[in-house]
């Protein structure tokens, strides 16, 4: 297994050298030119004189091959460059704001993870019953509520109207609430289905009768046996979800003043901030290579057969 | 929990069944709670780490003002533009001379000045007692060491016309500075009342090697506010500096809390969390409109900052015609369209440069009201006629097709564009809108990719010299715009003279025949003055606009307790 562990954390390496060409490229597709662009954001009137400078500044009078070996050279040192706005390390910016992120986005899996489980599993197992039927509806919600839309409706309520919860910022778990609830909203509705699914598929297989002709208690087989296989697809999704809770937190920071990572890298785009745009779109490709890997991890702890069959093909 | 607990429970029940498979279980099972009371505990430090003493609740007011802004305050350098933000800038420094309404130059930290006969020389006598926010002296040595720094990097500043002017900057003695020029450049004392770069640091703040472009070691002014507390990307706390020379403020502090999102501005508003909102672009028109139309909260708008223009490049072939850009400026009823896009918080402009601007205020041009026939009139003398059954205009078989771009994130341009589409196909005239990014608008603008382009000047204390200057100089957008004029050249001419004048009357001269003569020709339509909006609590009073667009309004405000 740790071989195929080593072969898995080869494999980020071209899909890595893939993104940071991806955006080297980007700034050369772009029709606006990074240089006139941060003298556009900081209002400072562009002369030829001051562009040259600046592009001789950035690098993006040399050619475009120079420019993405430089840039591979730069990032395996983690240096992603100076920001074009802060005129600072863009990696130590990055740094500073990912905390807040890792922090909303582990409290939003842990709801999700919290109600889907239970809600998706007794649906499963209760089909055609309120719980089902509730189920149904909160994941017809979940997966149709645009989040930010959603996000203004729970502050109207709970902040402004019932005055439960802070509006907007960072600090105490009360701040957490909303935005985790907003963006645990659209996982919850896909692994209550996901899990309802897998748990009526398994209810159907073989191992199921066996064990009730084994004299097993039902609630044994369901909890030790059915949900622990049923389960399994859910953290496939979950690991693939990784990158979209990324994107979620780009506007849900924005949602609720988030002091985070999507914030930073929305801004970013605005101002056209190149360097922090290549560092966050990498960031998030190897987030998602790491987040699949993790998931197979686990998926052999819970179900051994998955690696048992890794072994035959080794 | 209770789901974890349950498993718990069979799982006990089970151990007794298959122990070979369950001691692996159990040191999975203690791993995965492990990592998860690790997650959570993690999750409760980073709260409660956060949690140092912020109060949230309102009421508990201490005197303080708590507005909202977009973006974060920034590094508080002087002596940078982005992402530091003006109003905080102008909060903590102070410049030499300070901009008035009407455009009058008042002291500040220069108490009097006296420009030499040829322009070239001004000498500044500096307000004497004023201290730094550290307890350190102003005085002439400091403001030379400022000024030295900022024209060190005279290339990035350059924007600002009389940086590269600067021959000489000399201490003549601890209260007096001297400036000399190369060339008169009567914008100067104008130009030293903006917020950045020229406003002054305290020795404290210098780094080592003297060079602020690259950041300063700690934010030391002469301004009524400090500093006191700072979260990059959460808020901004100012407290009133007790040793203020000045009018002191009457709130004790300011709160800038950084809240992105135009939406969420307004819940926090309308939930008490905020005091004022403040800014430009910072309330849409909606949701002042909105807020206003409840009654809970006071409204201010300010006198003109800009006009909102219409600029014709008068390159393409239709426009070049004289008679077509007027016969487009009669053709659309103004009043209307302002009123009607803008609710009354912009106001129909007849002028290209707002009236309250220094040498702007009595300008004779031609008036253009609404007036459908004759704008069909002038169409058909040039030659552009309606052909039986159709409804575009045609000339030698092309038809009378024009292009306007706006900046498509700006609601105002476009409901702007759409009603002048509709008010112009009346007159014949087709008109196709496009919207575009405001970097790719700014880029076709100067490009000359344009047919015609909405514009807005950039306000006191920049203008009017400042718009002068744009129209004259080369790759702006404006002098490629203006090329059918037949008297273009002596018109740049002009426009080149005027921050070189002494004589104050011939400079007023100046300005009213080269205004008169850029709008009457009618590439340039002035179409709304752009107003600044505020909307605040009830409790909030003594809100004032600045003169100076770029400087905060907190000085005066108080709040009822």
């Amino acid at each position: 297994m740790g071989n195929y562990i080593l072969k898995r954390i080869m494999s980020i390496i071209p899909v890595f050298l893939l993104a940071a060409l991806l955006t080297t490229g980007m700034i050369h597709l772009s029709p606006v030119d990074p240089a006139e662009a941060y003298l556009t954001a900081a209002h400072i009137q562009p002369t030829d004189e001051i562009l040259a400078q600046k592009r001789h500044e950035f690098g993006l009078d040399q050619p475009f091959f120079i420019q993405y070996v430089n840039s591979i050279m730069k990032i395996c040192q983690l240096d992603f460059g100076i920001s074009y706005v802060s005129n600072k390390p863009v990696w130590n910016e990055v740094i500073y704001r990912i905390p807040a992120t890792v922090q909303l986005a582990i409290a939003s899996i842990l709801i999700a993870v919290f109600v889907s489980v239970p809600l998706g599993f007794l649906a499963g197992v209760k089909k055609g019953s309120v719980i089902d039927h509730f189920s149904r509806l909160l994941s017809f919600f979940g997966a149709s509520i645009p989040t930010f839309w959603l996000g203004y409706i729970l502050v109207f309520f709970f902040s402004v109207k019932l005055n439960l919860f802070p509006v907007e910022g960072i600090g105490t778990w009360q701040h957490l609430v909303l935005p985790s609830i907003t963006l645990a909203l659209p996982l919850i509705a896909m692994y209550t289905r996901l899990l309802r699914a897998s748990v009526l598929e398994n209810l159907q297989q073989p191992y199921v009768l066996f064990a009730r002709t084994r004299g097993l208690k039902e609630k044994t087989i369901m909890t030790k046996h059915v949900l622990r296989i049923a389960i399994s697809p859910m953290i496939t999704g979950l690991g693939m979800n990784l990158g979209k809770l990324l994107t979620g937190t780009i506007i849900v920071e924005s949602v609720f003043s988030w002091p985070g990572f999507g914030r930073y890298f929305i801004e970013a785009i605005f101002n056209r901030d190149i360097p922090v745009i290549q560092c966050y779109v990498l960031i998030a490709a190897s987030l998602f290579i790491l987040s699949n890997l993790i998931v197979d991890i686990v998926q052999m702890y819970i179900d051994p057969r998955i690696s048992r069959k890794e072994g035959q093909h080794r | 929990m209770r789901i974890l607990l349950t498993i718990e429970n069979d799982y006990q029940h089970q151990v007794g069944g298959d122990t070979v498979m369950s001691k692996g279980k159990i040191s999975l099972k203690i791993k995965l709670t492990f990592v998860f009371i690790l997650i959570l505990s993690t999750l409760l430090v980073g709260c409660s780490n956060n949690n140092n003493g912020e109060s949230t609740s309102k009421g508990s007011h201490d005197n303080m003002l708590t507005i909202a802004w977009p973006r974060d305050v920034g590094e508080m350098n002087p002596h940078v533009y982005n992402p530091s933000q003006l109003f905080a800038q102008s909060m903590v420094y102070e410049p030499l001379v300070s901009y008035q309404a009407g455009g009058k130059i008042k002291p500040s930290l220069a108490k009097s000045w006296e420009i030499s006969e040829d322009g070239k020389v001004y000498t500044f006598h500096l307000r004497e007692g004023v201290k730094f926010s550290d307890g350190t002296d102003f005085n002439a040595e400091i403001v030379k060491k400022n000024f030295d720094t900022i024209l060190n990097n005279a290339k990035l500043h350059s924007w600002l016309g009389f940086i590269t002017k600067v021959s000489q900057t000399e201490v003549v003695d601890k209260n007096t500075f001297k400036l000399t020029l190369t060339e008169p450049y009567y914008p100067t004392i104008q130009e030293l009342a903006v917020v950045r770069p020229v406003r002054f640091l305290g020795e404290a703040g210098f780094p080592k090697d003297g060079d602020t472009s690259k950041g300063i070691v700690k934010p030391v002014g002469t301004g009524p506010w400090i500093l006191e507390k700072y979260k990059a990307d959460e808020y901004a706390i100012y407290k009133r500096n007790e040793n203020y020379w000045g009018e002191l403020p009457k709130v004790a502090k300011i709160k800038v809390k950084v809240i992105p999102d135009a939406e969420t501005r307004v819940l926090a508003f309308e939930k008490g969390d905020l005091d004022m909102i403040y800014g430009e672009g910072v309330i849409s028109l909606d949701t002042f409109k909105q807020l206003k139309s409840t009654g809970k909260y006071e409204t201010s708008v300010s006198e003109p900052i800009a006009t909102r223009q219409l600029v014709m490049n008068t390159k393409t072939e239709q426009l070049s015609d004289e008679r077509v850009r007027e016969a487009l400026h009669y053709g659309f009823n103004k009043d209307a369209m302002v009123e009607g896009v803008t609710s009354g918080l912009e106001e129909e402009a007849d002028h290209i440069l707002p009236t309250n601007l220094p040498y702007t205020n009595d300008i004779d041009v031609k008036s253009v009201g609404y007036d459908v026939e004759k704008a069909k009139a002038l169409l058909d003398k040039a030659g552009w006629k309606l052909p039986k059954g159709k409804t575009v205009r045609e000339k030698d078989g092309k038809l009378l097709e024009i292009e306007l771009m706006y900046d498509s994130a700006e609601s105002i341009q476009k409901a702007m564009a759409e009603t002048l589409q509709s008010e112009w196909a009346a007159i014949g005239v087709k008109l196709n809108i496009v919207g575009v990014e405001l970097a790719d608008q700014v880029q076709r603008f100067k490009d000359n990719k344009f047919d015609i382009n909405f514009f807005s000047n950039y306000g006191a204390p920049y203008d009017p010299h400042t718009f002068l200057n744009i129209v004259a100089s080369k790759g702006y957008g404006f002098n490629e715009a203006i090329s059918a004029y037949p008297n273009k050249d002596e018109l740049i001419k002009q426009m080149v003279k005027v921050p070189q004048t002494t004589d104050e009357k011939e400079r007023q001269q100046l300005y009213a025949s080269i205004l008169k003569s850029l709008q009457d020709q009618g590439a340039i339509i002035p179409v709304s003055y752009i107003k600044k909006t505020a909307i605040y609590q009830k409790n909030v009073t003594n809100f004032k606009f600045p003169a100076n667009r770029d400087e905060n309004p907190f000085t005066g405000i108080s709040i009822k307790q």
